[in-house]
Formats: C-alpha cells, sequence, structure tokens
C-alpha cells in the first residue's frame, strides 16, 4: 500500500500570496495544481514535499482573453481548455494536444499549466519505493548512475508533456511570477535539455499564464504517438505550426518534437528546410528525414526504441499533410482512435 | 490437452513439461493453458491453408469433429457446433468476398476453439459431489436457493435462479439466491474451467426437480387429476386440459407443506467417468464442450506497422442461453481479454546493467504500465450465439465465460498475414514486430517474426494409449515399436 507522506497545505487565495508562502518555504514547499502527477509521484517518494501550497483557490488563474492574441491562464484544466471554442478553432494544435493529455478524468484536474511544468519520465524513476531500492535509485532521485544509459553523465528522463510541443510551435511565451517580480519567457526558453533540471522556472517562481500570438493566417496541428488512445504518455509527439502563401508556399513554420528527449524542442534543420517550399510528398519526406535525425529516444518508455525511432518521420509527415490540407480523419482515428 | 477438440485427429500425440523460472508466479487466466497450443494449431492451419491454396474457413470446415465421439485422446464429445459457428461467422463477416481479395494493408483472419464445460475430475481428490444446492420453499411461496456458487460478475445467481424459477414454472424474482458464504451453503468448488452453469446448475435442476415432485404430488391430489397431468408455468399450478383446475404456486407449496412438513430439497452433481483410463485421462475431461470460431479483421500500415482491429464477429456454441444478455456480455469480455493478449498484454522483462547484478528484473511492475486495451480500442463485435442444446447440461447450456476469448490472437496473427503477407508467431503482435517483418519481407528473406526455435527438453517417455478408432479401450498399452525393440534386444541376448 503506498501511502502519502504528511504534509503542510496551504491554500492562498492570491498569487502574490501564493509567490510569497512559496518563496518562505524554500526548497521544501512545492506548488500543487490538480495534482494528478505529483500526488502519485508522492505516493512514491518521488516528491516529498514539507509543504504543498495550493493553487486551486487561487483567483485570476482560469482566465481566457483575448489581446494581441490569446492569454489562457496557467490553471484552466485540460478539459476547460479543450473546451474553449477560441483554442479549438484558432489554435488547432494546442487544442489537439490538450485532448489527448491522459484520459477524460485526468483532464478535468489536470492544468495546462501543470502539464507545462511536468516532471520528466522514465522507466527506472517512476517506480515505487521498493523497486527503486532494490536497483540503488537512479540519478535522477537519490542515486548516482543513470540506468538507462549507465555512461550518461546526465539524466535521460523524457518530456513527457504534450501541450507544449504544441505551445512552442505556436510560439507561445509564460509568464512567471514571484515574490520578487515577473518575468516573460518564451516557451523553449522554460526547458532544459536534462531530465533532472528540466526546467527554467526558479523554484520560488509561479507560472500564471501562457500568452499565445495571434493565429490569422496560421495553421496548426499535433500528432500523438502512444500505445493507446486514451491514458498513455507521449511516445512522440510532433506538433506544426504554419504560415503559407496563398499558392500554398510556406512562409513561416515551427515543427517541435516532444518526448524524444528531456525536453520538448524545435527541430530547426526541418522547420527551416520547409520555409519557402510547397508542402509536396517529396518535401514532406525530406522534412521527416531531417526532423527524425533529431529525435533521441530512449528504451526508458513504452513500445520498441528502434520503433519509435523509425515512425519519426511517418509521424511528421501526418502533421505535415494535414497542414497541407489533407483529409488526414481516417489516418487520426487509427492513430488516436478518436476524432480530432 | 483440448487441441483434438476441435478437428478430426486420427492420432494424437502430446509432450509436456514444467519449468522452472526465477519468474513472478503463474497464475490461471481466461482459456487456463488453452490459449497458448491453440494460438500455434490455429496459426499452423492458416499456413497449411496457404500452402495448399485452400479457403482457411473451408479447410476447417471440412474436417470438423462430430458430435458424440471420443477424439483420438478419449475426450467425450457431446453436442458440436463448431461448423456451425464457422458457417456463422463466414456469412456474417462477408468472409469469402474479403479473405484474400481486401486492398494491401486490410485483411480477415479466421480461427476456432473449444474449451471445456467443468472439469471433468475434481481438483480435490475425492469421490464426493463437485457441488450442492439446498432449496427451502416456505407457504408464502418464497424459494430460497442456497449454493456455494460465487457470483462474481459473470451472472451465476441469475443462472442458479432461472433454472429454478423454470423448473418450478415461477418467476427468477420469486427466487432468493444465497451463494458464495461457505458457513452458510452447500459446497462448490468454485469458479473454474467454466464449470459454475453446468455443475451448479445440474444440481440446482436436480433440487428444483424434488421440490417440483413434492408440489405436484400435493397438487394432484388437492385437483384430483394425475400428477402427469399438473403443468406448474408462470406462477399457477394447473391440469393441462383443464383450466378450471388451478392454484397458486403459494398454494401448492401450502398443500406440499401440509403433507410433507417443511418444505426443503437438496441436488448435487459429479460430473460422469472420463471414458480414457490411462494416467493423463484426467487432464481435459468435461460433460460437455463449447466451441468457437471468431473472424477478426485488421488494418495495418506497411510505413509503421500500425495495426487496428475495426471489426470482429465471434459465434459460440453455447448449447442454450439462459441469459441471451448476460451470455452476449461474457462473450464479448472474452473477446476484449484475448484483443488484449494479441495486440499488447505482456510481461516484458529486462536485464539490469552487469554494473547493478545483470539480474532479469521487471519492466514494468505496475499497471500503469502494464498496456491492456481501453474501450477505445476495443471493437464493433457482433457476436452469433449457436445454441444446439446438449444433453449433459442444465436446459442444455453449455460454457460461455472463457471459450470466445480462445480463437481472438491467432484470428489476429492470421489477418495480419491476409493483410501484408508476414507471419507474427507470437503474441502481443506489436507495431515493432509488424514492421520488422515487413522489413524481411522486402530484403526477400522469410517474413516471420517469432521464437527461432524451441528449447530442447528432455520429455518423459509418452504413455502410450490406442485410439478408439483403432480399437482400443482407454487403458495404456505398450507402444508397438517398443515391443519390437523389446523383441530385437531378447533375440540379441
Amino acid at each position: 500500500m503506498m501511502r502519502l507522506p504528511w504534509f503542510k497545505h496551504a491554500s492562498p487565495t492570491s498569487v502574490a500570496e501564493a509567490a510569497r508562502i512559496l518563496a518562505g518555504e524554500g526548497p521544501r514547499g512545492m506548488l500543487i495544481a490538480g495534482g494528478t502527477d505529483l500526488l502519485p509521484n508522492m505516493k512514491r517518494r518521488q516528491q516529498t514535499p514539507a509543504t504543498l501550497i495550493s493553487l486551486s483557490r487561487v483567483e485570476g488563474l482560469k482566465h481566457i482573453a483575448n489581446g494581441s492574441g490569446l492569454r489562457l491562464g496557467a490553471g484552466l484544466t485540460l478539459t476547460e481548455v479543450v473546451e474553449s471554442k477560441a483554442v479549438r478553432e484558432q489554435y488547432r494544435g494546442l487544442w489537439q494536444a490538450a485532448a489527448q493529455v491522459a484520459s477524460p478524468h485526468l483532464r478535468n484536474m489536470g492544468t495546462l499549466g501543470g502539464n507545462l511544468c511536468l516532471d520528466t519520465r522514465c522507466n527506472y524513476y517512476n517506480q515505487n519505493e521498493d523497486w527503486r531500492e532494490a536497483i540503488g535509485y537512479c540519478m535522477k532521485k537519490e542515486g548516482k548512475t543513470c540506468w538507462v544509459a549507465t555512461a550518461s553523465k546526465r539524466c535521460l528522463a523524457v518530456s513527457s508533456t504534450d501541450s507544449a510541443p504544441a505551445l512552442i510551435a505556436l510560439g507561445a511565451k509564460v509568464r512567471l511570477v514571484s515574490a520578487a517580480g515577473e518575468r516573460e519567457l518564451a516557451l523553449p526558453e522554460l526547458y532544459n535539455n536534462d531530465g533532472m533540471d528540466y526546467l527554467t522556472r526558479k523554484p520560488d517562481e509561479i507560472l500564471t499564464e501562457v500568452m499565445l500570438p495571434k493565429a490569422e493566417g496560421w495553421r496548426s496541428t499535433y500528432w500523438k504517438l502512444r500505445r493507446r488512445g486514451s491514458f498513455d504518455f507521449p511516445l512522440l509527439g510532433v506538433a506544426v505550426a504554419a504560415r503559407a502563401a496563398p499558392d500554398g508556399c510556406i512562409e513561416e513554420l515551427r515543427l517541435v518534437l516532444g518526448a524524444v528527449s528531456s525536453q520538448p524542442f524545435l527541430a530547426g534543420k526541418a522547420s527551416d528546410f520547409l520555409v519557402g517550399k510547397k508542402l509536396s510528398d517529396e518535401v514532406i519526406a525530406e522534412a521527416g528525414a531531417l526532423a527524425a535525425s533529431r529525435a533521441k529516444p530512449m528504451d526508458n518508455t513504452d513500445l520498441d526504441v528502434y520503433w519509435r525511432k523509425e515512425v519519426v518521420p511517418s509521424f511528421v509527415g501526418y502533421a505535415l499533410r494535414e497542414i497541407r490540407g489533407d483529409d488526414m480523419r481516417a489516418m487520426r482515428m487509427r492513430i488516436a482512435r478518436q476524432e480530432l | 490437452m483440448l487441441t483434438p477438440l476441435t478437428y478430426e485427429l486420427p492420432r494424437f500425440k502430446f509432450d509436456a513439461c514444467r519449468v522452472f523460472t526465477n519468474k513472478p508466479a503463474c497464475g490461471p487466466k481466461r482459456g487456463h493453458g488453452t490459449p497458448q497450443p491453440r494460438f500455434g494449431q490455429e496459426v499452423q492451419l492458416d499456413k497449411i491453408a496457404e500452402k495448399l491454396k485452400l479457403d482457411p474457413a473451408d479447410l476447417r470446415l471440412n474436417m470438423v469433429t462430430k458430435a458424440n465421439t471420443l477424439t483420438a485422446s478419449w475426450l467425450k464429445i457431446g453436442s458440436n457446433g463448431l461448423a456451425e459457428c464457422i458457417r456463422q461467422v463466414v456469412a456474417g463477416s462477408g468472409w469469402k468476398q474479403k479473405h484474400g481479395k481486401l486492398p494491401q494493408g486490410r485483411g480477415v483472419g479466421i480461427a476456432c476453439s473449444s474449451y471445456m464445460t467443468g472439469a471433468g475430475v475434481s481438483i480435490y481428490w475425492n469421490k464426493m459431489p463437485h457441488t450442492g444446492v439446498q432449496l427451502s420453499l416456505d407457504r408464502s411461496g418464497q424459494v430460497t436457493v442456497f449454493c456455494g456458487a460465487t457470483e462474481v460478475g459473470q451472472g451465476s445467481d441469475d443462472v442458479l435462479a432461472a433454472v429454478v424459477a423454470e423448473t418450478l414454472g415461477i418467476s427468477t424474482k420469486e427466487v432468493r439466491c444465497v451463494t458464495g458464504d461457505t458457513g452458510i451453503t452447500p459446497i462448490d468448488l468454485g469458479s473454474y474451467s467454466s464449470r459454475v452453469t453446468l455443475m451448479m446448475g445440474n444440481a440446482a435442476l436436480q433440487a428444483a426437480g424434488r421440490a417440483r415432485d413434492m408440489l405436484v404430488t400435493a397438487a394432484a391430489e388437492q385437483l384430483e387429476v394425475a400428477p402427469a397431468d399438473i403443468v406448474l408455468s408462470r406462477g399457477r399450478v394447473f391440469a393441462a386440459g383443464d383450466a378450471s383446475k388451478t392454484m397458486s404456486f403459494a398454494e401448492a407449496v401450502v398443500y406440499a407443506e401440509t403433507k410433507y412438513g417443511t418444505l426443503g430439497t437438496v441436488g448435487s452433481y459429479t460430473p460422469p467417468k472420463p471414458p480414457g483410463k490411462f494416467k493423463a485421462a484426467g487432464v481435459g475431461p468435461s460433460p460437455a464442450y463449447s466451441y468457437s470460431a471468431c473472424v477478426v479483421e485488421v488494418e495495418v500500415d506497411e510505413h509503421t506497422g500500425w495495426i487496428n482491429v475495426p471489426k470482429i464477429w465471434v459465434a459460440h456454441d453455447i448449447g442454450r442461453a439462459l441469459n441471451p444478455t448476460l451470455a452476449r456480455g461474457q462473450v464479448i469480455g472474452g473477446i476484449y481479454m484475448g484483443l488484449g493478449e494479441a495486440l499488447m498484454e505482456e510481461q516484458v522483462f529486462r536485464r539490469l546493467p552487469p554494473k547493478l547484478s545483470n539480474a532479469l528484473v521487471h519492466k514494468i511492475p505496475s499497471l500503469l504500465e502494464y498496456k491492456s486495451i481501453t474501450s477505445l480500442e476495443m471493437p464493433e463485435v457482433e457476436v452469433f450465439l449457436v445454441e444446439d442444446p446438449d444433453p449433459n447440461c442444465p436446459f442444455g447450456a453449455k460454457e460461455v465465460g472463457q471459450g470466445p476469448l480462445l480463437p481472438v490472437m491467432p484470428a489476429v496473427a492470421n489477418a495480419v498475414f491476409d493483410a501484408v503477407g508476414v507471419r507474427i508467431d507470437e503474441v502481443p503482435i506489436t507495431p515493432e514486430k509488424i514492421l520488422r517483418a515487413l522489413h524481411l519481407k522486402r530484403e526477400g528473406k522469410s517474413p516471420r517474426v517469432g521464437p527461432e526455435r524451441f528449447p530442447e527438453v528432455p520429455y518423459v517417455e509418452p504413455t502410450f494409449v490406442i485410439p478408439p478408432g483403432e480399437g482400443g479401450d482407454g487403458t495404456e498399452s505398450k507402444p508397438p515399436q517398443r515391443k519390437a525393440a523389446k523383441a530385437a534386444e531378447r533375440a540379441a541376448s
């Protein structure tokens, strides 16, 4: 039986109050939003904060507001994101990503901010305490070695957020607030390619808001590889946002890969290659190969690692064909097993 | 050992061994030892059909076993609806228009199976009944039935009430079931071997039949008709052919209690002795066998190996469905579990790095990472219940709890071959294995992924039994070649 460790619970009602408590607690404090990832982790002792600072009563974290683009409160549940008409119609990639996070129950609890800050995952890490103790723990928690690649100097746990690749492709920024002040960060800068130190968020900072630029002229999409159409974490995420000229020539494009590294990242070469071109089958195939060369899946999650690398071009192809305007509904049904 | 039940086999050899491993302890799961040989048998038949250029459904249909026969291994087959099962799934799925004719990447596969309706030999080595039922009738007309059988969601309480109600001509809502409590109820050996409907049902039939006899006798006296003319139906007890001579069920109970004192009956059930008398004859005998046939349609993506199952057709020879809704639920549940086995369920072990211990450990010791299919993976299932009542069963009802799972895995493997021409000779059939086999095919190599060899096993000397068709008597005998060798030995010395 795995039970939660003892902890203190604070439920502030404003961001300022939450930031003040967080600053006061230092490394012993942790923020909790939906808790769908943190609470199971606490039961297995991956995280054992002395104090949980709940964001659920904090006002001003649940807004969906228009501005120069769209502003989304970090406290919106993923279900609320999915139900947002603005997201569904203008930021399709984010909508598709949010709709594919875990299962309906978890989306009802889990938040957008929580998914962006999701702890990295690994077969050697996401286990119960006994199991981890039996192998002498791992680098990410209490141990010294990365069992995925014992020669590795850094932790290879996988970034498993679906919303981040989609938001990076869409050019999103995030707002981080602390007792000392606040800053805006382009979303890619929130992440480090390190399974342990995977966020650049400082321990006293609260992610409060996601800011999306105007969507006019842009199309976006997100394709997720997982074994089952519900529940599973991504084994590969392909997000693309593109702006094309009336003749179909790509003017701007961002192709982002998720779940094949410790961070979601822009596949720069593939993205640059596509600019100025029309999305012909040949161009798509070449972009797929370019993107695949950047994917470094490790044998620390579900399904065969070589196969996961091998299918990257296919998934990049699905995404680019959807951007091109192909009818991908049948393929979507086969991969996601739901309409998206 | 259930292998010879489906297709005519003049002779049958079975080697087996138990292997000690350091893996987690195993336990029975739906089908209990049958899925593994059945997978091999049904995939092998598909390969034979391919080689002989025969339709795999016709190949099977032309060699199904017959009702009321003995297999080469001395298992007694009673009713047998396999041929009808094959015909129904072939017709229902449009097999003839689909097999070998769907566009590349889509295919259909067929497989059949059979399963026991209760183990003919008790798991406890004694001669006592396998199940017992007690019935008590009180003067309000309330019937209470006691049995150790445990309702685990499969609907055994419903079967128990239905058998009693049908025999007494009352509604199931007049029957109260007291089950599962070993302190109150007579014994039932448990929910395994798909035995509860048959064994508990037969015991309930006996108990209810005895109660019925008392009610009939008392009512006949009262209504002044011959007991043979008494009919119990819809809560009434009346004379056949004379509607004026009638009373309610509760009145009949009152008359019977007046005549006999407090009413209570018992019933029990012991399966018939298996026809085989040799040492291994206790494995596989059953009072009745269910039959299933299944057609699975798959879509396989040739670039990724991604597999999708849009639809499954399954026909199950249940003898008689006592509750068709629950029976269909059991069939669909079996398909669900079978499809999980076919596509993803797996215990994966990995070797720890040498630095740690080099030991094999469970890769996924949690249900979060142990993948079984969800409702989104579950295809539409079309169920055909084939009803051919078996005389050994209560109202002819055979098992449905385990049989329908068995053909799913080989049918998926056979469908993958029909879709893209590769053989995946093991489960789970994952996209990675399909893609690996597709690469082999493109390279001109044998397009097959599966175990490369079977381990060397020092099997024990087999028991030799002459099959029924060759004049055997069901006992062990000396194999002819061994006799010849012994004679040669004697001659040499």
